[in-house]
């Protein structure tokens, strides 16, 4: 398998507790990466119909009564969430890389 | 705002993708659009989705041909595939022949070029708005008067000023002088010279042009005592005030007086002409508006804003009644005296319209010349590609694959000329921005805008379809039965010759209307050179310069000034005479009146005259005789006298028309003439005292009109033009002008300095111009329509290769075979002359108001043009002809 975009990979994290549609998604990075820190609509469109037919995303059938009825919700397929764990195994090994090497000492991130 | 943008990008995504996500995209986008208007972003928002929304786009399609292809349908993925295929082989297939592509690029490149060059002039005069608010309301309100022959004469102040009161339907009327000043400035005690041009107060306004600094004009700043402002164009507060934010309020110096600076135009605005950079208020005096002559000299150029929703037709109903009521209560000046309205925009582009129009229609059979052209080199390719294509069918291509294929070469081709033409027609544009006589008035400027790229792009699209769908159309009309190794159709099928041989006719007949309309323009040219304009042009240089208050108060300072500038350059060596006059000939409008001559009756009247002022040395400078009666003398000049007072004894000179129109059989010399129809105690008598040589005034090909001749001892001015007459080329006179102009006051500028040639040339100038386009295009046309035959017969040579050797082998001599080839040849090439020159004879009557001493049916120049494109024909039949004729017979024999 192919390493995943950092794209790619922050959508899975966005699913990875809830199925989202794409305004979910998007308010879900910014929450945790701050404002503008999203995609263009675009641009998560565009990764969104690649994961969709990569099988790493699928349609939601659960949505709450009350929404707005143009909405897709996008849950994680378990091929996704192989996919991301996998990916999360990899950085957090890098990760760790980092920290035995005195990366992460003084860090402020 | 961006959300149009980015629903437009999106609406080109291929239709699968929308219909999967094309409605939560937007939902989200319409909530990302509402949070980031509410953070104040929405503008970094809406750039940022415009670009997404591309790229988006952008890879939906392009991954279309990536093995996995992911979202885009199928369909459309192998169309999109096929498309790119075709683009990849028709290039390959056009690098194979480069040749062919070159050749079929610069042919197109150039029709596209001339139509693109000329649709930017045409563009520009005719369809781009004027520069001014809600330009479809402005009209031209003109004065009418069919006794003096007037269809669109410039107005009276006090006639409009009262359209201005009295017709409802005009929101607003204004004007401005045609004639401009170069106007004398200084800036730190030095010189400059500006042009300028006087304005009624609201003329701004009622263009609707506001100024980008300060203010323009308010209406009673039209009157005198009130009119000590300019406002100034943004080129010359830029070149001569440093671009100071703070000029407002600041005065500009001229020699007499310093006007305030009420405001600078925006970059650009330069109206009633391209030069203008100053404006400044007309200054009517209060005390005129009871005289008569505030309604009988007419010299403001009327314009008005229409109320708003009033239709033209209302606006000039209006008009006529008052125009008949001031004819009631004015009979004086009014009687005969009518109005119209034109839309301001015709009014503007009415001396261009014709010649635009000649050189649209040329244009357009250029580009027709070249499409035929290219129609022909692609079928010339479609019957050398026969065996290729029927190859392909062979191997299972189908027929509309081939055909789209040859369309995209079509497509590949008109794009690359499109493109090299857009880029010509960029220089050629640029070339006829600095050439152009055609008058850009200050609203107009050339400039390559979305309507001439449009115009390109349709017509290199047309071009494309044209000729690529003729070759193509051709192409696998018959079956893959046809045998691969049929040797004949490897140089096109006897069809394709056919019907090049009927582009060839159509490519002649082209080429012959072009090189007519050439030849009568240059014809029309030689013959204006040739007129003698009644005054010697060569060797004088002429000076424009004026002598201003208050270092020169009186009439004897000025006088004495020019006097003593002619002393000291007739001092001068080399330098014959010297001379004044107010205004050049051949060099733009000049003053017209009525006169009556003294023991007229009561209803005879002289109209139209022209008038000038000049000295003895005007006439002797420029070698008009003298042809009965005396010269001005010296005599003639009075004593001291303030500006504009009678002298007690005026006398003037008449042409040698006025003389045969007002005085035949008898000698106009002793008699008195006055410049009113009706001459009254305040009346100045003028006595005719000689009669000189007729010039032509207003062009070359116009005769001379009646002209009278004031002293200008007497009937003065401070702004004159020297004429100097000198041995040798005129321009080496102007060193010893400006160097004795300097020594005797540097103070005073050179308003112009030309010598008389260049003003007789440029008096050419819009003959010029539309024969040097009409010449490039004969030329062209002329290659065009070569390089056609040739191409022709050399197909038809090459295709007869055996049947030539097999002559050649039984006995026939060369010279038969090539008047066989040529006979075929000319055949075609006759037809094509034969329809050219009837199709001529009509066409060319458009060109009839531009030409001069030749009919458009000139029977020199038709037969010229036949026997040079017979000559050129005959030389592109002869040379493939006789290279058939000089192969061996053998190896013709094996060509197959």
């Amino acid at each position: 398998m192919n390493a995943i975009t950092p794209l790619t990979y922050a959508i899975l994290l966005a699913l990875a507790d809830a199925p989202r549609h794409g305004y979910g998604i998007i308010k879900e990075l910014e929450s945790r990466a701050g404002i503008g820190s999203a995609p263009s609509t675009g641009a998560l469109y565009l990764a969104l119909q690649r994961m969709e037919a990569d099988g790493l995303i699928a349609e939601s059938n659960e949505r709450p009564e009350s929404d707005d009825r143009r909405r897709r919700y996008w849950a994680m397929t378990p091929a996704g969430r192989e996919v991301a764990e996998a990916e999360s195994h990899r950085l957090a090994a890098l990760v760790a890389t980092a920290r035995e090497k005195d990366l992460l000492a003084g860090g402020s991130a | 705002m961006s959300g149009r943008w980015v629903r437009w990008i999106l609406r080109m995504a291929p239709r699968s993708f929308k219909e999967r996500y094309g409605d939560e995209l937007r939902a989200t986008y319409e909530a990302r659009a509402e949070s980031a208007a509410r953070r104040n972003q929405a503008w970094a928002f809406g750039l940022r989705e415009t670009l997404g929304a591309a790229w988006l786009v952008g890879w939906l399609w392009l991954g279309a041909d990536r093995p996995k292809g992911h979202g885009v349908g199928a369909g459309e993925a192998r169309v999109l595939a096929a498309t790119a295929q075709d683009a990849r082989y028709a290039m390959r297939a056009l690098r194979r022949n480069p040749g062919f592509a070159l050749a079929a690029i610069c042919v197109l490149a150039l029709g596209i070029a001339a139509t693109s060059a000329i649709f930017s002039v045409v563009n520009a005069y005719f369809l781009r708005p004027l520069p001014f608010a809600e330009p479809e309301r402005l009209v031209t309100v003109v004065e009418t008067n069919p006794e003096f022959g007037w269809v669109d004469e410039t107005a009276a102040p006090a006639n409009l000023l009262d359209w201005r009161d009295q017709v409802g339907a005009f929101a607003d009327v204004s004007g401005y002088t045609e004639f401009t000043d170069e106007v004398t400035a200084f800036q730190d005690g030095e010189p400059f010279i500006v042009t300028g041009t006087e304005v009624l107060g609201n003329f701004f306004s009622a263009l609707g042009v506001p100024a980008a600094l300060g203010r323009t004009f308010r209406m009673e700043e039209t009157w005198l005592g009130q009119d000590d402002v300019v406002v100034l164009g943004h080129d010359l507060w830029v070149s001569h005030f440093g671009a100071d934010p703070e000029i407002v309020g600041r005065t500009i110096e001229f020699a007499n007086h310093s006007p305030e600076i009420v405001g600078v135009m925006p970059p650009g605005f330069s109206f009633p002409d391209g030069d203008v950079q100053l404006w400044y208020p007309i200054g009517f005096d209060p005390e005129d508006v009871v005289e008569p002559s505030f309604r009988r000299a007419h010299y403001v150029r009327a314009f008005a804003r229409l109320a708003s929703g009033v239709t033209h037709a209302e606006a000039d109903a209006q008009l006529q009644v008052v125009a008949r009521r001031l004819q009631e209560q004015y009979p004086a000046t009014n009687a005969v005296m009518g109005a119209g309205i034109i839309p301001m925009r015709d009014f503007l582009t009415r001396d261009v319209r014709s010649p635009l129009g000649i050189l649209l229609g040329a244009v357009m059979f250029l580009l027709m010349l070249a499409c035929t052209n290219v129609v022909n080199l692609m079928l010339v390719r479609a019957g050398e590609r026969t065996r290729e294509v029927t190859l392909r069918r062979v191997l299972g291509a189908s027929r509309p694959r081939i055909v789209r294929q040859m369309l995209m070469e079509s497509a590949v081709l008109a794009i690359g000329g499109g493109a090299l033409g857009l880029g010509l027609g960029w220089v050629a544009v640029r070339a006829l921005a600095l050439s152009t006589p055609l008058g850009i008035d200050g609203a107009t400027s050339l400039a390559l805008d979305w309507r001439v790229l449009l115009v390109t792009f349709a017509a290199a699209g047309l071009c494309g379809l044209v000729f690529g769908a003729a070759p193509a159309l051709q192409v696998g009309v018959e079956g893959p039965d046809r045998p691969l190794s049929d040797g004949a159709r490897s140089t096109g099928g006897r069809v394709g010759l056919r019907t090049a041989g009927a582009l060839v006719s159509v490519q002649v007949a082209l080429a012959l209307l072009l090189v007519v309309g050439a030849g009568l323009m240059i014809r029309t040219f030689l013959l204006l050179g040739q007129v003698d304009p009644g005054f010697r042009t060569d060797g004088v240089l002429a000076v424009q310069f004026a002598v201003q208050a208050p270092r020169y108060a009186t009439r004897d300072d000025v006088l004495g000034f020019y006097d003593r500038f002619a002393e000291a350059l007739e001092a001068r060596p080399r330098i014959e005479r010297v001379g004044t006059v107010g205004r050049l000939p051949l060099d733009g409008p000049s003053w017209s009146s009525q006169f009556k001559a003294d023991e007229w009756p009561p209803d005879r009247v002289g109209v139209e005259i022209l008038h000038r002022r000049a000295d003895r040395g005007y006439f002797e400078a420029l070698e008009i005789p003298l042809l009965a009666g005396r010269m001005f003398e010296p005599g003639d000049r009075l004593g001291p006298q303030p500006l504009s007072s009678p002298p007690s004894r005026a006398v003037v000179l008449v042409n040698e028309t006025f003389a045969r129109e007002y005085f035949s059989g008898e000698d106009p010399v002793g008699k008195r003439i006055a410049y009113d129809a009706e001459p009254g105690p305040r009346s100045i008598w003028y006595e005719i005292v000689g009669i000189v040589g007729d010039q032509r005034q207003e062009s070359l090909a116009m005769p001379a009109r009646p002209e009278v001749f004031e002293n200008r001892d007497q009937d003065w001015g401070r702004n004159n033009w020297v004429v100097v007459r000198g041995e040798g080329r005129a321009g080496d006179l102007a060193g010893a002008v400006r160097g004795v102009l300097a020594e005797m006051d540097p103070m005073i500028p050179i308003a112009r300095i030309r010598p008389l040639d260049t003003v007789r040339t440029e008096s050419m100038g819009g003959e010029q111009f539309v024969l040097a386009l009409l010449g490039a295009f004969g030329l062209v046309a002329l290659v065009l329509a070569a390089v056609g035959i040739y191409g022709v017969t050399s197909r038809a040579a090459r295709r007869r290769t055996r049947e030539i050797g097999i002559r050649m082998a039984l006995g026939a001599r060369g010279r038969d075979v090539v008047r066989m080839m040529l006979l075929r040849g000319l055949a075609v090439v006759g037809l094509g002359l034969a329809v050219g020159v009837v199709a001529a004879l009509f066409a060319t009557r458009a060109l009839a108001s531009l030409l001069y001493g030749v009919e458009p049916t000139d029977p020199v120049t038709l037969v010229s043009v036949v026997a040079l494109l017979g000559g050129v024909a005959i030389a592109a039949c002869y040379i493939p002809a006789r290279r058939a004729t000089a192969v061996d017979p053998l190896t013709s024999l094996r060509s197959e």
